[in-house]
């Protein structure tokens, strides 16, 4: 099975080299052709994008622009749509996860982009969004127009199947014309969805090219890099090091690093009623992209004091990430991603061995839960279904002991009553959190949200100004002036 | 080790996909002879023997729509010349039907028609195939029969009316046969699943509807094809000597009886 990957307007098939890369899982394979553009291709094309977008996205009313989005969403959302069906069929296979979690999760992610929500998006940014297409009067006096990048670069990373979508949506909301660089571990829904968009609007469809080179390769590299006026990249810290230094000093630059989520869970939702629910949620948090999301627990702190002990939770915990394993498998993990498991896991038997961690789940088994019950500071898991719980004698213990990691921090998912829910909230957000979530709902930011605490939309757009004093200024000059 | 089902012969009807397919493997694994009776999908039952022979036991595919008794008993001969004996039926073949909670039909609107189809489906297959096997199945020691019902009989979570009637019916087919085989060494037993899952049929069961269940079952999943076809390997097993007559339920405790 071969695909196409990219969308490149302007240039043909046969134009392009492509390179291969072969993705197997679930017992299928699938060939990705990844374009690599030489020198002067991707000069023309990124001049081709800021021409086009000057010419056609800028003087388009955003309304039409969020319109065509939500069209392409809806076919995205449409089981039937055979760009749908071959997501479905070829994202397992690409990024590892299993069918369900791909299919579930797709759905839960791109019915955030629906008109409502782009329209909630768009009032949650500007409060009027009308600044987008012309001056509007502001409350002290003169007026204020938005205006986008003319040409932003999107450098995705990471294999969350359709992550790109949201930066992508965020520049054509603000009327950019936008370059998307592929990620290597999922180069395929950015491609399907810019092509969709053209279908559907060939105007905004020139106005986007989703592209792809290798990592490392900093000439390709610096050709986009010089040629964006503003650039959005995810990665780790190392990796948006390096795109940094090379930037020129007028490009504003959107990184977005590694992050690290945690769950906190009260005494108040560990009765014997609730608590089994609460392991449902999350165990789902911790399924849903093997916690490789910027949003994933990493950690759960569980309070003692109610009638479930954090032991009792953890065995709960255990036993929904067993039940899980049928219905969401884990992938076969590579050497690399098996070893850092069991090097997770030997870490913690260690801890086991004298008395001070209890380890749950064999070597064999698709999870482990370690449960500890003294406190200890937030630290990354081992991924694929790997987490601690430590116990605390109240959660209101947890800002301290996640604080050292105050810029990799990102998602709480918090299970606690709506007072202590609003406390927690003030102190984790002190200490750096920029997201407080349902568990069960951490793999979900809802539509609008902060991603790590910015403003999507702002950030990306200049503000121009006709103060009070020009206007006044202005009416001296009037044709009509007495 | 010795393997459970070593020279042993298994008749798994709609074997070609789903849990008959599960089934199949399984008693494979264990070293049985089995025969994968398909209706139409003659590639997916020649992968399904496939699969057994990789597992380890022997595997023939053979076509019959177990509710035409004319092909059933084309089928028994077949088996009667080819192999000369049969240990075990597993009646799992259904009539088509589609699992869908929002879609479902309700009563006013279910046709006679519909009713008999899944009697006809259910009950008359367990009857054409059981007719037609039984003299190949005096010839073992031991002989077992098992049929697939369905855990929707006990507590009907979603009133498939036609489908879980039918089911019913053959687990009262199955008592009645049960106390008249018991003398000659014939056991007759039913394992009834919860909602399987993943399986064609219940494709188009929502997860809201899955969700629901699972918040129900103690055990907090759906059971899968593999859940299914461990208690039937065990009705079929001498473990269950003593047993017959019987409905396990196999769907993580959401029914207990």
């Amino acid at each position: 099975m071969k695909v196409f990957a990219g969308h490149l307007p302007g240039l043909s098939r046969d134009d392009v080299e492509w390179r291969e890369a072969t993705f197997s899982a679930w017992g299928e394979s699938v060939k990705v052709m990844l374009p690599v553009l030489h020198e002067a291709q991707a000069r023309a094309l990124c001049a081709d994008i800021r021409a086009h977008a000057g010419a056609r996205l800028k003087t388009m009313e955003v309304a039409r622009i969020a319109a065509a989005i939500d069209a392409a969403i809806a076919r995205l959302l449409d089981r039937d749509h055979p760009l749908r069906r071959e997501a479905e069929r070829l994202l397992p296979v690409v990024t590892g996860y299993d069918p369900e979690t791909v299919r579930l999760g797709l759905t839960s992610y791109l019915k955030t982009f629906r008109l409502p929500q782009l329209k909630r998006f768009l009032a949650e940014d500007f409060g009027n969004p009308g600044v987008l297409d012309a001056f509007e009067p502001t409350p002290k006096g003169g007026f204020v127009r938005a205006y986008g990048p003319e040409l932003l670069l999107h450098v995705w990373a990471g294999n969350v199947p359709g992550l790109s979508l949201w930066s992508l949506i965020c520049g054509l909301l603000v009327k950019a014309g936008s370059v998307g660089k592929l990620a290597s571990a999922e180069p395929l829904m950015a491609g399907w969805f810019a092509s969709l968009l053209a279908e559907i609007d060939p105007e905004i469809g020139a106005c986007l090219a989703i592209v792809w080179w290798k990592g490392g390769d900093a000439a390709a590299a610096d050709i986009f890099l010089h040629e964006a006026d503003t650039v959005m990249a995810y990665g780790s810290n190392a990796t948006l090091a390096g795109l940094r230094a090379r930037l020129p000093v007028t490009t504003r630059f959107l990184p977005h690093g590694h992050k690290i989520g945690f769950g906190m869970i009260g005494r108040e939702a560990l009765d014997s009623r609730k608590a089994a629910a609460v392991a449902r949620l999350a165990a789902c948090d911790v399924i849903r992209y093997e916690q490789q999301g910027c949003y994933s627990p990493q950690m759960i702190f569980v309070e003692r004091g109610g009638p479930v002990s954090p032991a009792g939770f953890a065995r709960h915990l255990g036993h929904e990430l067993a039940a899980a394993a049928s219905r969401h498998p884990r992938r076969r993990l590579s050497a690399g991603d098996a070893g850092a498991v069991a090097a997770w896991r030997n870490a913690q038997e260690l801890q086991a061995l004298d008395g001070a961690a209890t380890v749950l789940g064999g070597p064999g088994d698709p999870w482990s839960i370690v449960h500890v019950e003294s406190p200890e500071p937030l630290h990354p898991s081992g991924l694929y279904r790997t987490l601690k719980l430590v116990a605390v004698d109240s959660l209101e213990e947890v800002p301290a002991l996640v604080g050292r990691f105050r810029h990799f921090l990102q998602t709480a998912g918090v299970a606690a009553s709506p007072e202590r829910l609003h406390r927690l909230a003030a102190l984790l957000g002190a200490v750096g959190v920029t997201r407080v979530a349902a568990l069960g709902g951490m793999t979900s930011p809802e539509a609008g949200w902060h991603h790590d605490g910015r403003f999507s939309l702002l950030d990306l757009v200049t503000m121009t100004e006709i103060e009070r004093g020009a206007e006044l200024a202005a009416e001296g000059f009037a044709p009509y002036v007495d | 080790m010795k393997l459970k089902f070593r020279d042993k012969v298994i008749l798994v009807t709609g074997a070609s996909r789903g849990i008959g397919a599960a089934i199949a493997k399984a008693f494979a694994a264990e070293g049985g002879l089995i025969i994968v009776n398909y209706r139409t999908s003659e590639a997916a039952a020649l992968s399904v023997v496939d699969a057994c022979r990789k597992a380890g036991g022997e595997a023939i595919a053979i076509a019959a729509d177990v509710t035409d008794s004319q092909a059933v008993a084309a089928m028994a001969e077949r088996i009667g010349q080819d192999i000369g004996r049969l240990d075990v039926v597993v009646n799992n073949a259904f009539a088509p039907y589609r699992f869908d909670p929002e879609q479902r039909q309700r009563f006013p609107e279910i046709s006679w028609g519909a009713y008999r189809a899944q009697f006809d489906g259910a009950v008359g297959a367990a009857y054409a195939v059981c007719r037609a096997m039984l003299p190949l199945l005096d010839r073992g020691q031991g002989a077992s029969i098992v049929n697939i019902v369905s855990d929707l009989v006990a507590q009907p979570s979603i009133p498939y009316h036609d489908y879980t009637t039918a089911k019913a019916a053959l687990i009262g087919f199955s008592r009645n046969l049960a106390g008249e085989l018991g003398p000659q060494g014939i056991r007759v037993n039913c394992v009834a699943p919860g909602l399987v899952h993943p399986t064609d049929s219940s494709a188009a069961t929502k997860e809201d509807v899955r969700e629901t269940l699972i918040a129900q079952t103690p055990l907090r999943r759906l059971a899968t094809p593999n859940d299914v076809a461990g208690a039937v390997l065990f009705l079929a097993s001498e473990w269950s000597g003593f047993v017959t007559g019987q409905t396990l339920h196999v769907d993580g405790g959401l029914v207990m009886e």
